[in-house]
């Protein structure tokens, strides 16, 4: 009951500081502007003289992929921007004490703010990749392997980097905690691309060294995950000869790796209730 | 009760207890423990060794906060919310029902002299509408006990006063008043009881009466000020300033003034005046927490 009631209060938050205003405004804008460039650019790929009618996959594939992976990054910076300052940014500014003085547990806040927070992001997800994907849809008849997949793994991914971002601000200052997951997340991305690489020139030490990256921040495994549920199967029967999205995977992600980016978020956000719980503020 | 941050100790070894009703004064220069202590009592900071207990329960404990009201330093709110906004969120927290949210915040409003405002973001708050704000918030839920912790610090002689009448109100209430300061004649004026700490130590407590009565002074004017005198006067006492002709003495008792009247004068001095003195609560403050190191 408390935990909803700060749960309340972080949404109120969100609105009074015009963040979910700002957020519908630019969020339209991008999906018109997705909309508008799909609609001329895949009726000129469908133009094109093509024998075996594989261009407009690749182009309507390419196109929805590389919106997602937007998309992707304006989640998880929005998932990192909340996070960073979550709690530090309260204690910081001292208006956290007299919250914590009433008969509320340091755990019934934590889990408000994540409560609150995870749902806005959810939302933001699966309305920007839900648009996304039924423009890709309705335009050029787009049909990814899975797309609620897809969206859920998005999710999980936004859902990961918040709660990192929660945890590293029950300890850290909000600064250096921004510093610590930006990071983290650009190395993440790094070593998926080092681990593409290290497959296509099958050599084995690089796909080692992303798939350790991606143990210690698995932010970018985990879009790895979705971007092949995002892909059309008849895509994907050509690009495993002819060579895919180099930030997109072309197969699907292994039992290993989705256990243990569920593990993440719960370890994590276990982690961030017990170093809150111990804290002097 | 210890506490310690690393290699700082914020308190050395203090026992000190409230009894039901009291106005508590904890006095001490910035940095001595107080705002440490305060947040140990409301659970923002964990109890080092030792044991404290707020109104029957161990602190830490949330149900202990039930019947708490507090007022943190420099009392800063989410400014981005009304007033109501912040005092609806506090009333949700400390559990009103929600058929008596609205008239008991309005009812604090009126109190702390915020009615009508209520609506306005705190972000549009004067400093003293902001503390205000805060104290609404203290005594929202109808608190047993009141920690304030320098409510006064950054108001206007006209806020200090009606923080003042506000704590007398609560006295004749039944509330007991927790009330951390270094503003000496705020605390003369309002506390039942002090406790004066140092460094993280106790160093006096008790009733204010017998704090500032305990030691007194006398204070004489003589033609002349020289060795031999003050030598004479260190035998009844001792001397603690000297201003042109004019000695003041701290004794144990006040009674030793005809003695000390009869000596100067035997002594073949004029003596103009004597006045027994009762030292001022700053007078005593000053002398027990300076008195270490100077």
């Amino acid at each position: 009951m408390t935990t909803l009631v700060v749960a309340r209060w972080t949404v109120t938050e969100a609105v009074s500081r015009r963040l979910v205003l700002a957020a519908i405004l630019l969020s339209a804008a991008f999906v018109g502007l997705f909309a508008l460039a799909f609609s001329i650019l895949y009726p000129k790929a469908q133009a094109e003289p093509d024998a075996e009618g594989i261009f407009a996959v690749f182009a309507a594939t390419l196109l929805t992929v590389l919106g997602l992976y937007a998309v992707q990054f304006l989640a998880a910076f929005l998932a990192l921007l909340l996070s960073a300052g979550a709690i530090s940014g309260e204690v910081e500014s001292g208006t956290l004490h007299a919250v914590l003085a009433r008969p509320l547990g340091r755990g019934q806040y934590l889990l408000g703010r994540w409560i609150a927070s995870v749902a806005m992001l959810t939302v933001y997800v699966v309305v920007m990749a839900g648009s996304l994907l039924l423009v890709a849809r309705l335009v050029a008849g787009y049909q990814p392997v899975d797309p609620v997949r897809a969206v859920a793994l998005l999710m999980l991914e936004t859902v990961l980097l918040f709660t990192a971002g929660l945890l590293g601000s029950t300890f850290l200052p909000t600064l250096a905690n921004a510093v610590v997951l930006f990071s983290l997340f650009g190395l993440a991305w790094l070593a998926g691309i080092v681990e593409f690489i290290g497959q296509t020139v099958a050599n084995q030490t690089l796909s080692n060294l992303g798939v350790a990256v991606s143990l210690v921040f698995p932010s970018d495994a985990v879009w790895r995950a979705a971007s092949y549920y995002l892909q059309p199967p008849a895509f994907l029967g050509e690009a495993v000869t002819r060579g895919g999205i180099p930030f997109a995977a072309l197969t699907p992600p292994t039992t290993a790796l989705l256990l243990w980016s569920l593990a993440y978020p719960v370890a994590t956000l276990l982690l961030a209730l017990r170093t809150f719980a111990r804290r002097d503020l | 009760m210890r506490k310690a941050y690393g290699q700082q100790v914020a308190l050395d070894d203090v026992t000190l207890r409230v009894e039901p009703g009291e106005v508590f004064g904890f006095l001490g220069p910035n940095g001595a423990g107080k705002t440490t202590a305060v947040k140990i009592l409301t659970g923002l900071v964990h109890a080092g060794d030792g044991e404290a207990r707020v109104l029957g329960r161990p602190v830490g404990e949330p149900a202990a906060r039930r019947r708490i009201g507090y007022l943190p330093e420099h009392f800063r709110f989410q400014d981005w919310a009304t007033g109501t906004a912040l005092l609806d969120f506090h009333a949700r927290l400390a559990g009103l029902p929600a058929g008596q949210r609205a008239a008991r915040i309005a009812e604090v409003l009126e109190l702390v002299g915020l009615a009508g405002r209520g609506h306005q973001r705190i972000r549009t708050y004067s400093k003293g509408m902001a503390q205000r704000i805060g104290l609404a918030q203290a005594l929202l839920g109808r608190p047993e006990l009141v920690l304030l912790d320098e409510p006064t610090s950054a108001l206007d002689p006209v806020g200090r006063r009606e923080v003042r009448d506000l704590i007398g109100w609560l006295r004749e209430q039944g509330v007991t008043v927790f009330l951390n300061s270094h503003l000496l004649s705020e605390v003369e004026l309002v506390c039942d009881r002090v406790a004066i700490i140092d460094r993280g130590r106790i160093v006096r407590t008790g009733r204010l009466a017998d704090l500032v009565g305990s030691a007194s002074a006398v204070r004489v004017a003589l033609d002349r000020v020289d060795q031999p005198l003050l030598d004479a006067l260190a035998r009844h006492g001792r001397v603690q300033s000297v201003d042109g002709g004019s000695v003041t003495l701290v004794v144990d008792d006040p009674d030793v003034a005809p003695a000390v009247a009869d000596c100067v004068v035997r002594a073949g001095y004029r003596l103009f005046e004597l006045v027994p003195v009762q030292r001022s609560l700053e007078e005593v403050f000053l002398g027990l927490v300076h008195g270490g190191d100077r």
